[in-house]
């Protein structure tokens, strides 16, 4: 039976699921202070996670991803929440992937990407693809392929992750099938692995990229109201500069910001000196934080890092610098796209980009004068 | 959460007519100034022709500077001290009138006659071109109308509830904003600011010219202020005007920066020592303060405005 029926059952059942999680540990008996042995964590067939009581498991360790039939499992609950416990009377021996239920994507509750939160699973939703490209992370000693981007349809947008090359393209609409949603740095992530179905369809519903990515720029007031989003698009006036902006030092493993040269993982390192703005926007109904990276930062201030860093020889205090940089910043009218997400200072943006505007003042003051009933010749 | 306070696109004319704080309740709790035209402000950003800054106190290294913004619709004191070291530095570098954007943390004055003065503690001070002034007051007019059309809608319209206002893309904190406004404010003449309010969308055309008045004198805006509480003392001599401001101003800063929220007396009397008011002089301002219901001790040694 599937994983996402389980609640429904009553008696002992039969499944084949793949474990997600797995933590071994040992209870101590309240009647005679013997150990017992046990293992638990997720289990999950792509229709639903379920956690799992395994007592007195094999002695041999179990890997994460292994894929097991469970016959004969009792079933619980926890919390509203169906629970499988596995003991003596259930037999547990390894299957094979292809055992595992197929997803068939009628088979799916359909869900929009607005509905989309960790750690649903289970699901199909039609997308267009905004935003793709290859990026290599390392995974333990494994280096992989992964391909981030964004994706989206009416009702929102969301980041993407795909861990095998579905040989997705910009602008192409798809159906997902079997993905998983997780949190990934305060915003949630579509995950697509091995076992999810990519489907082109047609998609005439779906928005374009452009309109994605082009879209007019929202009050902040808005942003902090929805706590940020993948694509967010602002324009304000920078009324601040938080620290540290300016000269960085930067950990030559990890590129965390310094602490007087020490690193907050790697210790006392030769820091590596970057440039930064973490510029406060404000456009009156609102503010949040854009960081600004070096190109960015450069390209606005207009001095690159090699012309700070033979300044900063010359005044010998950062804290020149950055009061310059605040000079240059402050009052200039911005618009900035990107992802926002929200914590307990405010939102902050990652932007993809941050350009200066002017605006027409002539049409302004049209506008403007046009709101006055009173209007005269 | 510590929600940063937004900066709110206001006229001058609209602080000289705000008259009633909120005081903030709890340990760093931020207070707000709200104006008669659905401004809830705790910072502001104002934009116009900033006068050069001349210091207020004798004492050199423990100076305050003051400077008069003017925009089309009036002006508004600009100060800024040594706990806005940056501001400060560019209030002090202009030495003719020039354009210019100020950001800061609004701030009222009431004297013993029950009359506000508002003022900016300057956060960052910016020279820019006319164009640069002229856009930022696009801003300004631009949400000062949007501000006095939500009014109307409050005060009028039916209910606005949460979902509404989000649909209509409104933020909640100018509903909230203008729903206090028009409970403290509620004889305001909002139809003679908004002909005030003309000039300044003008001036966003590059028009310098003074408003064309068929009617009249020019129509000014009338605010019903509070009467004064008690019969009123002996007026105070400028001077004594002059050292109570100040010291209100030093007493802020202290508790600005203390761990409490209370000004600490011993602290406050060494820098008012520092400024040039002698002791006699000072506890007397304070005395006088006391007296006025301005400033209240609930602590011995520990001073805060009442």
């Amino acid at each position: 039976m599937r994983l996402r029926d389980l609640a429904r059952a009553g008696g002992p059942v039969e499944f084949v699921a793949r474990i997600v999680t797995a933590e071994r540990r040992e209870v101590t008996r309240k009647s005679d202070g013997s150990r017992r042995a046990l293992l638990s964590g997720l289990l999950s067939d792509g229709t639903a996670s379920v956690r799992f009581t395994w007592w007195d498991p094999p002695r041999e360790e179990i890997e994460r991803g292994t894929v097991l039939r469970v016959a004969g499992a009792e079933i619980g609950e926890f919390r509203g929440r169906p629970e499988i416990t596995i003991s003596w009377r259930t037999r547990v021996a390894p299957a094979s992937p292809a055992e595992l239920p197929r997803l068939a994507s009628s088979d799916l509750p359909s869900k929009t990407v607005r509905e989309l939160t960790p750690p649903d699973e289970g699901f199909r939703v039609e997308v267009r693809v905004v935003r793709i490209g290859p990026r290599t992370v390392t995974v333990g000693a494994e280096r992989r392929l992964v391909f981030d981007g964004l994706v989206a349809d009416r009702s929102g947008a969301i980041a993407l992750s795909a861990w095998s090359d579905f040989g997705l393209q910009e602008g192409e609409s798809v159906r997902v099938t079997g993905g998983y949603v997780r949190g990934f740095r305060g915003r949630p992530q579509l995950v697509l692995d091995e076992r999810t179905t990519v489907e082109r369809i047609a998609g005439e519903d779906l928005p374009a990229p452009a309109e994605w990515l082009r879209s007019t720029p929202r009050t902040i007031a808005a942003v902090e109201d929805e706590g940020g989003g993948a694509v967010v698009a602002v324009e304000g006036l920078v009324v601040g500069l938080l620290p540290p902006s300016g000269i960085v030092y930067r950990c030559p493993t990890c590129h965390r910001s310094l602490t007087n040269g020490i690193c907050r993982v790697h210790g006392p390192v030769d820091g590596q000196a970057d440039l930064r703005a973490r510029i406060v926007l404000d456009d009156g109904t609102g503010s949040l934080t854009v960081n600004a990276n070096r190109a960015d930062t450069e390209r606005l201030w207009g001095v690159t890092l090699d012309q700070c860093r033979s300044r900063l020889r010359e005044l010998g205090d950062p804290g020149v610098l950055e009061q310059q940089l605040f000079e240059s910043l402050l009052g200039r009218r911005l618009r900035v796209r990107g992802s926002g997400t929200k914590d307990d200072f405010g939102v902050t943006i990652t932007p993809d980009s941050i350009e200066p505007v002017d605006i027409d003042l002539t049409a302004a003051a049209q506008e403007l004068l046009g709101r006055f009933p009173e209007v005269r010749p | 959460m510590t929600r940063r306070e937004p900066a709110w696109r206001v006229t001058a004319r609209e602080l000289e007519s705000s008259l009633e704080e909120e005081k903030g309740v709890g340990d760093r709790a931020a207070s707000y100034l709200i104006s008669p035209f659905g401004a809830r402000m705790n910072r502001v950003l104002v934009a116009g022709t900033l006068s050069p800054a001349e210091p207020i106190g004798r004492e050199e290294a423990q100076t305050f500077w003051r400077a008069r913004l003017s925009d089309p619709t009036g002006a508004v004191a600009v100060t800024a001290g040594s706990f806005q070291p940056r501001a400060m530095a560019q209030l002090r570098t202009g030495t003719q009138s020039r354009s210019a954007i100020v950001v800061g943390k609004v701030h009222l004055y009431r004297d013993r006659s029950g009359v506000g003065y508002v003022s900016v503690r300057a956060e960052g001070v910016r020279t820019v071109s006319e164009v640069d002034e002229r856009s930022a007051l696009a801003d300004i007019v631009r949400q000062t109308l949007d501000r006095l059309d939500l009014l109307e809608r409050v005060e009028k319209g039916p209910p606005l509830d949460d979902a509404a206002a989000r649909a209509d893309g409104v933020p909640l904190a100018w509903v909230r904003a203008a729903r206090e406004s028009l409970r403290r404010y509620p004889q305001v003449d909002r139809a003679a600011f908004r002909r005030e309010l003309r000039g300044a969308a003008r001036r966003v055309g590059g028009d310098l010219a003074p408003e064309p008045s068929p009617t009249g004198p020019p129509p000014t805006v009338t605010v019903v202020r509070a009467p004064p509480p008690r019969p009123a003392p002996p007026p105070p001599t400028a001077e004594e005007r002059e050292e109570e401001a100040v010291f209100l101003d030093l007493m802020d800063e202290v508790a600005e920066v203390s761990a409490d929220g209370y000004a600490d007396l011993k602290e406050l009397l060494a820098r008012v020592g520092a400024r040039g008011l002698v002791a006699e002089r000072a506890e007397a301002t304070l005395n006088r303060l006391e007296e006025e219901g301005v400033v209240e001790e609930p602590i011995v040694g520990k001073l805060r405005r009442a």
